[in-house]
């Protein structure tokens, strides 16, 4: 073989490498790559578990990859992607079989910040069969700001069963937020604002 | 200030910027045309008055940053080309605090048709950053000017720290600078200086050394923004004169529009000793006009420029598309992550004085999400219910509904 025949054919073997390294590359992306190797062995058993009970696997990896994206060492990861799977678990429990993907994503988040499971009953009963997303999305948020827990589940319900919309408990939520940011108390803030939310409640309904 | 490292070469740096791909949304090209007057005076020569107009087109990705300026003046009854600026920088990203930026510049300085020239330069800088609110570098280069009195390179090494106060950015900077010059065989006071090389009897070269220390404020509230500058210069009577040894000036944008703002300034410049130019006053007044206008001027690093959220906002662009908005002005950078990214950080583009933008795909229901502005901490967005992340933080909500 000569010398021109050598160079073409590593050109053309360069050239075979350059198009199909991506390729093969894409094909093997693995989002938990980055995770050591015994807290990857954890994860993945928590995602086989969570299909095997027909949990919702997306909030497991994204925890994970949430996990990875942010720096924290790997046993810490395993540790909060083990308290995802176990939270959604448990509100699939409380709220039952028919509750869709984003109500049992929420309604975890609600229990991890630690609303008690009967209040999600409760949210669950009140809402004549109505999305409780929100709901239970903005009671996390409010516990989150340092609402005590039963204040936020007894007002939330109190408001979602007085008919408050979506929008008017988002509005609350960021309402809240802004005053507690301004120096009101938690509790006191979700109370005021509470009251105002425009909805045909009576006064002693609302929790004092 | 004394800044060897700026100001030619424009023209390929700006077709380079502009010939360069947008790569989506990790990289963005912003422009800026200022339209003005400048009155300048320095000593022993006529006041200087001139309408100028200065393009500035700048393209900024995470690593990358290219920047081209010029300006031309009104001299006369004709158009002239004068200065001229552009700069490349490359910096690494921030991994336990320490970044490290290799700053490439090519420029033009003209004061006017006699004191005029080039110079290009190479610098290196390493950054110190301690959690956005501060910071310090350590700075080693070398420039060189031509049609200039200076026969070697200019050595150049210095240091700066920045922190922030409020809504203000305080920056301090020390410089030395080393070259060799044909100089007088007299200072400026008119003693006789001995020399290593004497070239004949009335110059000599001369190993001329000088340092700037230089303080800057840069504070920034809504439509208002004002830069403050004074510095004082080390040396002896060979290498500053006096009218160079301490400066000031200040310089006031204040945006009408998101795209067009007035600019007004003045000040002393102190000499610029390896260019060969002199210190003079100078004042100016213009109109300013942005698409996408992107960095504040300033010496200030780019991890400095952290500073609140003032308004979030999502809405549906399209079938299956969201259009991510942040408001905020005077920062580099802004990023966010979310489940809907796989948790992979995506630089917004900005789209305006203090409106950053991305574009997602991402599906009805649930989300959680974080943004981050100029490499800081990842936060919640404002006016988004929260939750603790379980990695001592939080994280927002997003609920959508189609």
């Amino acid at each position: 073989m000569t010398p021109r025949h050598l160079f073409r054919r590593g050109m053309a073997a360069l050239l075979a490498l350059g198009v199909t390294a991506p390729m093969l590359a894409g094909q093997g992306t693995d989002p938990l790559a980055k995770l050591d190797t015994a807290s990857r062995r954890v994860v993945l058993a928590l995602v086989d578990s969570a299909n095997a009970e027909g949990l919702p696997t997306a909030p497991i990896v994204s925890k994970a990859q949430e996990g990875v994206s942010k720096h924290a060492a790997g046993p810490l990861i395993a540790r909060v992607v083990r308290t995802v799977f176990l939270s959604l678990r448990e509100a699939r429990a409380t709220l039952g079989e028919h509750a869709n993907r984003d109500e049992l994503t929420a309604g975890a988040a609600a229990l991890q910040a630690g609303i008690p499971a009967t209040a999600l009953i409760d949210l669950r009963q009140a809402g004549h069969g109505k999305s409780i997303t929100v709901p239970l999305v903005v009671l996390a948020d409010l516990v989150s700001r340092g609402v005590p827990r039963d204040t936020a589940s007894r007002a939330i319900l109190q408001l979602w069963m007085g008919g408050a919309g979506e929008a008017d408990l988002m509005g609350l939520s960021q309402s809240v937020g802004q005053d507690i940011l301004s120096g009101a108390a938690p509790a006191d803030a979700l109370l005021s604002r509470a009251r105002k939310v425009p909805i045909r409640l009576p006064p002693a309904k609302v929790p004092e | 200030m004394f800044e060897p490292t700026k100001r030619n070469a424009a023209l390929p740096a700006l077709l380079l910027a502009l010939a360069l791909p947008q790569s989506g949304i990790s990289a963005q090209v912003s422009t800026r045309l200022q339209a003005g007057a400048v009155m300048s005076a320095a000593p022993g020569l006529v006041p200087a008055n001139a309408l100028s107009l200065t393009p500035d087109v700048r393209y900024h990705s995470q690593v990358l940053s290219l920047a081209a300026s010029g300006s031309a003046w009104l001299d006369g009854n004709s158009w002239e080309f004068a200065d001229g600026d552009a700069t490349a920088t490359v910096t690494t990203p921030t991994r336990h605090h320490l970044s490290a930026q290799l700053i490439a510049n090519a420029s033009r300085e003209y004061y006017d048709r006699i004191n005029q020239n080039d110079q290009i330069d190479a610098r290196a800088r390493v950054h110190l950053v301690f959690s956005q609110q501060g910071g310090m570098w350590l700075e080693s280069g070398v420039a060189r000017p031509w049609r200039v009195a200076v026969v070697s390179s200019v050595d150049v090494a210095g240091a700066g720290a920045w922190t922030q106060v409020g809504g203000a950015t305080i920056t301090g900077t020390y410089t030395n600078f080393s070259f060799t010059k044909i100089g007088s065989a007299s200072d400026s006071n008119g003693t006789l200086q001995s020399c290593a090389n004497q070239a004949d009897n009335s110059r000599c070269l001369r190993q001329s050394h000088f340092s700037d220390v230089q303080g800057t404020v840069h504070w920034e509230k809504s439509s208002v923004e004002l830069n403050a500058q004074t510095g004082y210069r080390f040396g002896d009577a060979n290498d500053v004169t006096p009218d160079s040894r301490r400066w000031a000036s200040a310089s006031a944008v204040v945006w009408l529009s998101p795209d067009m703002a007035m600019v007004v300034g003045g000040g002393r410049q102190p000499a610029n000793p390896a260019r060969g130019l002199p210190a003079r006053n100078y004042a100016n007044l213009g109109v300013m006009f942005s698409a996408w206008p992107a960095m504040t001027e300033g010496a200030v690093p780019i991890e400095s420029r952290a500073s609140a959220i003032s308004q979030f906002d999502i809405a549906a662009a399209g079938a299956s598309l969201q259009r991510i908005q942040v408001h905020i002005a005077g920062v580099q950078t802004v990023e966010v992550m979310g489940d809907f990214t796989d948790w992979q950080p995506i630089d917004m583009v900005q789209r305006g004085r203090d409106l950053w933008e991305a574009l997602l795909p991402i599906a009805s229901g649930v989300h959680q999400l974080n943004v981050r502005v100029d490499g800081g901490k990842w936060q919640p967005p404002p006016n988004t219910p929260t939750m603790r992340d379980g990695f001592n933080g939080e994280v927002g909500v997003l609920v959508i509904r189609r």
